[in-house]
């Protein structure tokens, strides 16, 4: 059985939004609703890096963990969904996600926020594949047409990459090893401990 | 002059010529410096928390990790709920056992049939408030706490989702409600709530709770004036505050103080229940007379001497005016 991940190659990223996009249209995500964004550290700046980040669908995931609820389940798939009849939008998987992935379509006072919407890694929720009310609560479930998120499949550059771990994480070694940038790329202290000569390698 | 003008002019094209290849040359050079392959401190910062930049709009947007959650994951679903759990257990069963020891504290002496007003209409509004919101609160949030660990497995997930949503609504919404009645019962009890120096002699004798034997003192005793102080002063504002905190995110919390804040609340919360699982157990069936008080703001001149016995002479004293008096026939004559 195939255990889904998302992956971004943070080298391929060019922050081109079209994911975020992609995500938005297929599902027809409500306003202020984004299930996937991309971020870019030291923007503008020589060595700037974009990720585009969504639920990372964890193994051990806090959402899950805190809901008062349990309206969450992880698949055989290892894709984290949730059961919006079930949810009461108390936000507590919002303070424990790090990613930020849960997200709520009011943001109201007296915690009036709404059900919870987030990435179903295009995975649909409880409700009967391709039924109307999965495609209303969730939006469309390519995975039971057996295809991929599209976020990643119309990924310009193919740096968001979702798919079964053990074929992305393959073929993002691969690109690594291509791109044999040896010990810089790792850099001097992580290969070899010592913090003087990681300076000194940074700088070179 | 035009000659010189334009030497002059050509002077300082020749000079800006001369310097902008070399301004050109020079910045590329200081890209490559910096530019290397490892990027093992931007991920570092990313790491931390430092926000970068999306154009997806948001409070924290920009955070790729925050790494709080976690933390908060580990405490409120670890040493909270765990010890919280095991608190109020243990003081359930610890009343249940005074009781079963104890029984109902009955007055040792026949009642007077004659009333003394212990509590005016105001004061039995303001308290009634605090107590029916704080129940609302109470229950609503163990529900939210322990509900999935002792409720779930018994009624079912549609049930139970359906109870947790009446109850995260009722929790908002009475939230401010029980806040406004705090501030009320503040001002309005905060003058028999100072010391005395006959509390110093109830706390030695720990109230008589256990010899059995009671120990003067003014309109509140120690007990009542603990309840007040760090029940419903310190607790109370502490539960209320970062309650508030939750209720209204539409100010742009971030997650970091959400978190802060749940554990506070959480923590205060547990402790606040305890406290007052003893004040209702007293104030009920603990001890004869004491829901009375309240419930009818009156209570038994022997009442009043054995268990407030100061107050009640102080209260003796005072000519009483026609309406209280009044008052306390009306009451008497009912019970």
């Amino acid at each position: 059985m195939a255990r889904m991940k998302f992956l971004c190659d943070a080298e391929r990223c060019i922050e081109c939004n079209g994911c975020v996009t992609a995500c938005k249209n297929e599902h027809d995500v409500p306003w202020g609703v984004n299930r996937r964004r991309v971020v870019t550290l030291n923007d503008g700046v020589p060595g700037e890096r974009s990720v585009s980040v969504a639920c990372m669908h964890c193994t051990d995931a806090p959402c899950m963990a805190v809901c008062p609820v349990d309206c969450f389940y992880q698949t055989e798939e290892g894709v984290v969904l949730h059961d919006k009849d079930l949810c009461i939008g108390c936000g507590y998987c919002f303070y424990a996600c790090p990613f930020g992935a849960p997200q709520f379509p009011q943001g109201g006072a007296f915690g009036m926020r709404g059900k919870m919407d987030k990435c179903t890694f295009c995975a649909g929720g409880p409700e009967r594949d391709h039924s109307a009310e999965e495609h209303k609560k969730y939006g469309r479930n390519r995975l039971a047409e057996g295809k991929l998120p599209l976020c990643a499949e119309m990924c310009a550059t193919k740096a968001l990459l979702g798919g079964d771990a053990e074929a992305i994480s393959n073929i993002y070694r691969e690109r690594v090893l291509k791109r044999g940038k040896g010990a810089d790329l790792i850099g001097w202290g992580t290969a070899y401990g010592k913090r003087e000569a990681a300076k000194e390698g940074g700088k070179s | 002059m035009k000659g010189i003008l334009a030497s002059i002019q050509a002077l300082l094209l020749a000079i800006l010529l001369a310097a902008m290849p070399v301004a050109a040359a020079d910045a590329p050079a200081q890209v490559q410096a910096k530019e290397t392959h490892n990027q093992a401190q931007l991920w570092r910062d990313a790491r931390s928390g430092q926000a970068g930049f999306t154009t997806v709009k948001g409070p924290e947007s920009g955070v790729l990790i925050q790494s709080g959650g976690e933390t908060w994951r580990e405490l409120r679903n670890g040493p909270i709920s765990l010890y919280g759990g095991i608190a109020l257990c243990a003081v359930a069963v610890a009343i249940g056992l005074f009781y079963l020891r104890r029984g109902m504290i009955k007055l040792s002496g026949p009642s007077t049939g004659r009333q003394i007003q212990r509590f005016n209409g105001v004061e039995r509004v303001a308290h009634w408030s605090m107590a029916i919101s704080f129940v609302i609160l109470a229950v609503s949030g163990l529900v939210l706490l322990f509900g999935k660990h002792v409720l779930l497995p018994v009624i079912g997930y549609t049930l139970f989702s359906w109870l947790a949503a009446i109850g995260k609504n009722l929790h908002n919404f009475v939230g401010p409600l029980f806040l406004l009645s705090i501030i009320v019962s503040f001002f309005l009890f905060v003058k028999d709530n100072v010391w005395k120096a006959e509390d110093a002699d109830w706390i030695a004798k720990a109230g008589g709770l256990l010899s059995g034997k009671h120990v003067p003192s003014w309109r509140f005793n120690f007990g009542e004036k603990f309840m007040f102080w760090f029940g419903v002063v310190f607790l109370g504002l502490a539960v209320s505050i970062s309650g508030l905190i939750m209720d209204f995110p539409n100010f742009g919390q971030t997650r970091d103080t959400l978190q802060t804040v749940n554990i506070i609340h959480a923590v205060g919360a547990l402790l606040f229940v305890c406290l007052m699982l003893g004040h209702i157990y007293i104030g009920t069936i603990g001890m004869e007379g004491a829901y009375a008080s309240m419930r009818t703001g009156h209570v038994d001149e022997a009442w009043a001497k054995e268990h407030h016995e100061l107050w009640y002479n102080q209260v003796k004293q005072q000519p009483a005016e026609p309406a209280k008096a009044g008052q306390g026939t009306a009451a008497a004559a009912h019970s």
